[in-house]
């Protein structure tokens, strides 16, 4: 009590009369949480303005109803502008005063917001209070911003490692690059991006990307859900999380992406690294759309306005690799969309996969036939390559895709087994072998040195003893082995990010002994 | 086309000199001759709703007490806000209000007192 005494007697210690002069409008027509105003002649594009519903009441009834509705200028018309309404679009009607107030809409960004769970405007809504000591430490900072240029860009040439083998190894990510996460419902997308964020826990914390994930129309049940495990996981020490629920306004989901951009471009220009997941795209343009046709704005195909292209792709060219001079960070992208029967050439998803530096694309029959992740390798691709491959991992997967490549063809002959071949069996166990060793359950990332060592082991024939049908079961048992009795190889592997031959030579040898270990009831005859 | 017919009437309406009973008759025999008497009811709905604007832009200036208004009215005019007299206005406490030409000038103790309570009460 007493320092709410003390705050006030400063404030009416430093009160003065004031005369405000300000450009205000009327509200015309209110309704579906936009508002149509009369006035307002010199607002220009994405202007904040505020509307007041306290002009016309008694000092005592403004009092009870004093919080401030923000709205966002979307459309400038001949007799007035058009705004999306970024509040309760109840307490706005007809009528009501409306001023500018002379900024781009702007949220607060800053180190504090790490851990925390905020909504597309940047405000707290995990019940932890205020952003930061009472809401210092964070800037306000312009939610649109024009990219980078390529003169201020840098190769992308430093991986991020998602610890899923089948993306480490196949469809290698850089620091800088916009990977898209592309399949139908329920296929492994959302599991895939948030693996990636766990498995930064593995990072050396002076390289580790601070995460920031986008939940652009999500279930809450869902994104509460994320949230909890990524606490239990200790992985929210380097975690935000930007939400815009389903039950949230068009507006809030619209803006939310811009939020994560945002957020992120705040740590890439310290130099640090940050990846930014946006949960889904598909959502953010019906979102957009529904935004759009409220604002009396043509529709074109599929009812998308026309700049729906020019909203991702203004939003995905944010993630960039900074060149020395401009501090060395970066900003890496995984943008999600959800397609309908695995159709990548609808609207949405080819505007994307365009926009985007390579696609990851899961089947929903490969999930249901017990492949996870059930990455379309044939389909997939990173455009960045090898260059965001260490040393380590290039050497042991060089011949996978290939080798994966020749089994799918040879699949179809597996029914006639008992016909085939020598050359031809071995080929097809090797390729099931790959396909389990691929496999990977949700939750569980590995740290790059334990992805290496088991395409390794894979590759290199130590899991031949094995039947085909057990692989996954040995590699259990291999992890354990490796992380028991190769501490000193897979240490090595870490700090040099490379197999020197001198680790080449001492895990052969650890692995002979593994493999000799193995009972003689499991290995083949 | 109802609100071009409509904002025509009004622009023609608001110049000098300008005859409403004239303004009608012309109109509706334009509009018989191009067959588009029906729009009528619409154009009358959208004088209406332009009327409603102007008087919600017109200049207007409120004081608090009536001994402020000369003040208010002259610091008006300063502001280029033309108002014919000045409205007694009890909730603003102290001070004036005007507003007109899409601008809002606010020297009321009301809007003092909601800036330090909006101040005082956010963190």
């Amino acid at each position: 009590m007493e320092s709410i005494i003390k705050k006030i007697e400063q404030e009416i210690a430093s009160m003065t009369s004031v005369t405000r002069e300000e450009e205000t409008g009327v509200v015309r027509t209110t309704g579906d949480g936009i508002a149509e105003i009369d006035g307002l002649e010199g607002a220009v594009m994405a202007e904040m303005v505020l509307f007041d519903p306290t002009f016309d009441r008694t000092l005592e009834s403004a009092l009870k109803d004093a919080e401030q509705i923000y709205g966002l200028v979307l459309n400038l018309e001949e007799d007035g502008v058009r705004v999306v309404i970024l509040g309760d679009a109840s307490r706005v009607y007809e009528g009501m005063r409306v001023r500018r107030l002379g900024r781009l809409l702007s949220i607060p960004v800053g180190d504090g917001l790490v851990g925390r769970v905020v909504n597309a405007l940047g405000e707290p809504v995990d019940g932890k209070g205020a952003v930061g000591a009472s809401g210092s430490g964070t800037k306000l900072t312009p939610i649109e911003r024009e990219a980078y240029g390529v003169m201020d860009r840098a190769p992308v040439n430093t991986p991020i490692h998602t610890g899923i083998k089948a993306l480490d190894a196949l469809i290698p990510i850089g620091r800088g690059q916009r990977e898209l996460i592309i399949g139908d419902r329920g296929v492994g997308k959302t599991t895939i991006a948030i693996d990636t964020i766990l498995n930064q826990k593995t990072e050396d914390p002076a390289t580790r990307p601070i995460c920031i994930y986008v939940a652009i129309g999500q279930k809450e049940s869902k994104t509460a859900r994320i949230v909890a495990d990524l606490a239990e996981a200790g992985a929210m020490d380097y975690t935000i999380v930007v939400t815009a629920p389903a039950s949230s306004p068009a507006a809030f989901q619209f803006l939310a992406p811009f939020a994560g951009a945002t957020i992120g471009e705040h740590f890439m220009d310290q130099g640090k690294d940050a990846l930014v997941i946006y949960d889904d795209l598909s959502k953010h343009a019906v979102a957009y759309r529904q935004m759009s046709l409220l604002l009396r704005r043509p529709p074109g195909r599929e009812a998308y306005p026309g700049d729906i292209f020019y909203l991702h792709s203004r939003l995905l060219e944010r993630a960039a690799k900074l060149s020395k001079e401009k501090g060395g960070g970066s900003l890496t992208a995984l943008p999600i969309i959800e397609t309908q029967e695995g159709d990548i050439s609808a609207y949405i998803p080819t505007n994307v996969i365009s926009i985007t530096d390579g696609q990851v694309f899961l089947l929903a029959n490969l999930f249901n036939k017990g492949q996870r992740p059930a990455i379309d390798v044939g389909n997939s691709v990173s455009r960045v390559g090898s260059s965001a491959q260490t040393k380590a991992m290039k050497k042991v997967s060089g011949k996978i895709k290939l080798e994966l490549a020749q089994f799918r063809e040879l699949e179809a002959f597996m029914q006639f087994a008992s016909d085939l071949d020598e050359g031809t069996k071995k080929q097809i166990d090797a390729g099931q072998r790959m396909t389990q060793i691929l496999n990977q359950p949700q939750g569980k990332p590995l740290a790059f040195e334990m992805e290496a060592a088991v395409i390794f082991a894979a590759t290199n024939g130590f899991l031949d003893g094995f039947p085909a049908a057990e692989t996954s079961a040995a590699e259990v048992r291999l992890q354990d082995f490796l992380t028991r009795e190769a501490k000193a190889e897979l240490k090595a592997i870490r700090d040099s990010r490379e197999i020197s031959d001198a680790t080449d030579k001492a895990l052969r040898a650890k692995l002979d002994a593994f493999a000799e270990r193995a009972t003689p009831v499991e290995k083949e005859a | 086309m109802t609100n071009l017919y409509a904002q025509a009437l009004w622009t023609a309406s608001q110049q000098e000199g300008a005859d409403a009973k004239k303004l009608v008759k012309n109109l509706t025999e334009h509009l018989k001759e191009q067959g588009r008497l029906k729009l009528l009811p619409s154009i009358l709905a959208d004088l209406k709703r332009l009327d409603a604007r102007n008087t919600k832009l017109a200049a207007s200036v409120e004081v608090a007490h009536e001994r402020e208004a000369p003040t208010a009215l002259k610091e008006a005019v300063a502001r280029g806000i033309h108002a014919e007299k000045a409205h007694v206005n009890v909730s603003l406490i102290k001070g004036w209000r005007a507003s007109g030409q899409g601008m809002l000038i606010d020297a009321s103790a009301k809007r003092e007192l909601i800036e330090l309570y909006r101040s005082i009460t956010t963190a």
